[in-house]
């Protein structure tokens, strides 16, 4: 069944001169997790304020159960829970205030919300900085936190901003494994991430978004099939030679720049032992490392960017080398 | 005509239900969360509330040796009225800007909080962190400089309203202004002009005509001018309509400020 469906969305900014969302259609089914992905300026927070019922896009429009999510604005607001990338409003409370607070203002009885709070709390090891005012804990543990206050209350929709930004890989994994549970406990999830290869793991579908476009939508293995056949091939050219190295390598399958030195090439798997044999003795190819290595769903993206880009000729407002990992 | 007219009922329902029980726990803990912020800032608050009509006190008294009691009442009341302003108007509408700008009220936007409940609280706020300074300028006045003043119970709803009207112009200024340095010159050049050159430390009579006329957009001309009614002569007809014209600020200002607060799109 489908819970929230973006129906030709539009959102013009700045008097029209910037367009951060184009004709962007697509639903979330219940009880998934859709990862939201592409990189920094593609339109990805614009879109899911909007989702929230925070931004009124400019035409089109959000439904959240077959009603546009500004005609119930206050029943979003009680079903939803929205991580932003804003910093946290709760900083003078204490961890357990900023948490129980929010359980409350979110509807919960005051009983269950402390029981909540400090499961959340244990879950966290914070248990005991439960009464340390948010200012004085550490940038990792404000954002576990501020996760905890998006997540405490039952929700029946999550839409999580880049949740594991500037966390460590304890608590990214916490995180992940936080997210596929309230999922297997009914919660829809929507996740707007640049860590690509850790959101593979938990999403069930994935829709890529660059120049304010919906470039694809699919589960991971259907878009992984668009790069069957293929291997990757990671390079670091020789500085300053990135632009040279890619001319002679662009015969052999489609190539990017990554980095200001490093180029990503998807090649044929029936044609990469003949290419390699040529790498090898060329020895004039400005090239100081390569691996070999299966794609992943960041080389799907880029390769999906890549072909959308070409094919449309769609106006790149701007590109940035190598944004796409924050 | 009839579904207008349900769904008005439906509207005021909805309303009541709101007013018996959800608005009481939301009215109780955003006021928490604005104690809090107060209670983290308390000594700055104090000292800045303080400072700035403390070394006018001070300026006036060691520049002209103020000895007459009638300018020495012009003085206190308008530096407790001066004291409102610095926390009402500059301190206030400065937060709320820094915390608009920072993305702060996203926050409370993505809750199922009313937003007058939530302006409500914001004027609170400002109310506590203004009302200590009003009380130690009257104290200061009595004891350091001798002045008799008539201190009787009229006067904490007009020390309330005084201060309500102000709040309510700074956290119009915070929540409207385009950009924090907007704020900034905002209040700076606004505080300047309210304080010495409206009828505050002065008697309207005072200041010239055309000064005279743009003090009456102020809520502050009212402010200072029932405080120095109530403080020298007690309730008289006058505060009476002071009283009034500041209601009629804070009702404004509120309805203001609820427009413009970046609340939900639906709003």
């Amino acid at each position: 069944m489908e819970l929230i469906e973006i129906d030709q969305v539009n959102k013009v900014y700045k008097k029209g001169k910037k367009q951060a969302n184009i004709d962007i259609s697509f639903s979330i089914r219940e009880g998934e997790i859709l990862g939201l992905l592409g990189p920094n300026g593609a339109g990805k927070s614009t879109l899911i304020k909007q989702i929230v019922g925070l931004l009124a896009p400019t035409s089109g429009e959000v439904r959240y159960a077959g009603v546009n999510v500004l005609k119930q604005a206050k029943k979003v607001a009680s079903q939803f829970g929205y991580y932003a990338q804003e910093p946290h409003a709760l900083g003078a409370l204490t961890a357990r205030e900023a948490l129980l607070f929010t359980g409350i203002l979110r509807g919960m009885a005051k009983k269950e919300a402390e029981k909540q709070t400090m499961e959340l709390l244990e879950r966290f090891g914070m248990a005991e900085l439960a009464g340390r005012p948010l200012k004085k804990l550490s940038g990792g543990q404000k954002r576990m936190v501020g996760i905890g206050t998006t997540i405490i209350g039952d929700s029946r929709v999550l839409v999580l901003d880049e949740p594991t930004n500037e966390l460590d890989p304890l608590n990214r994994r916490l995180v992940w494994d936080i997210i596929v549970e309230r999922n297997r406990q009914g919660a829809t999830i929507l996740l707007v991430t640049h860590n690509v290869l850790e959101a593979e793991r938990v999403v069930d579908r994935v829709a890529f978004i660059n120049y304010g476009r919906l470039l694809e939508i699919d589960s991971v293995p259907h878009l992984k099939q668009k790069v069957d056949g293929r291997l990757k091939l990671e390079l670091t050219a020789v500085e300053g030679e990135a632009g040279n190295l890619m001319k002679r390598l662009e015969e052999w399958g489609d190539i990017q720049q990554t980095a200001e030195n490093r180029l990503r090439l998807l090649i044929d798997k029936n044609r990469a032992g003949t290419m390699l044999d040529w790498m090898v003795h060329a020895n004039d190819l400005p090239i100081d490392e390569y691996a070999m290595l299966p794609p992943n769903l960041e080389d799907v993206y880029l390769y999906i960017d890549s072909q959308k880009e070409k094919a449309a000729g769609y106006v790149i407002r701007e590109k940035k080398v190598g944004s796409f990992i924050g | 005509m009839l579904s207008v007219r349900k769904r008005w009922e439906a509207s005021l329902a909805n309303a009541l239900a709101f007013v018996k029980g959800r608005m009481w726990t939301e009215l109780y803990i955003l006021l928490r969360i604005q104690v809090a912020i107060v209670r983290e800032q308390w000594i700055w608050i104090f000292i800045m509330a303080t400072i700035f009509p403390l070394t006018t006190l001070l300026f006036m008294k060691f520049m002209y040796g103020i000895s007459s009691g009638e300018i020495m009442v012009n003085v206190i009341v308008g530096n407790i009225v001066f004291a409102i302003i610095m926390m009402g108007f500059n301190a206030l509408g400065q937060e709320i800007s820094w915390q608009k700008h920072a993305g702060y009220f996203t926050f409370y936007s993505s809750l199922p909080i009313s937003k007058a409940v939530f302006v409500v609280t914001q004027l609170v706020r400002g109310l506590m962190t203004a009302m200590p300074s009003v009380i130690i300028m009257a104290f200061i006045g009595q004891f350091a400089y001798g002045i008799r003043l008539h201190y009787e119970w009229g006067l904490i709803p007009i020390f309330l309203l005084a201060v309500l009207s102000m709040v309510g112009v700074g956290a119009g200024i915070g929540f409207w202004s385009p950009d924090h340095q907007m704020t900034n010159m905002l209040v700076q050049g606004l505080m300047m002009f309210v304080g010495f050159l409206s009828p505050v430390m002065m008697e309207a009579s005072q200041l010239p005509p055309v000064l005279r006329y743009i003090g009456v957009i102020f809520p502050t001309t009212y402010s200072a001018s029932a405080l120095r009614e109530m403080l020298t002569k007690g309730w008289t007809h006058e505060v009476t309509v002071d009283m009034f014209i500041l209601i009629g600020f804070i009702v404004v200002s509120f309805a203001f400020i609820s427009r413009m607060i970046n609340w939900r799109a639906a709003d």
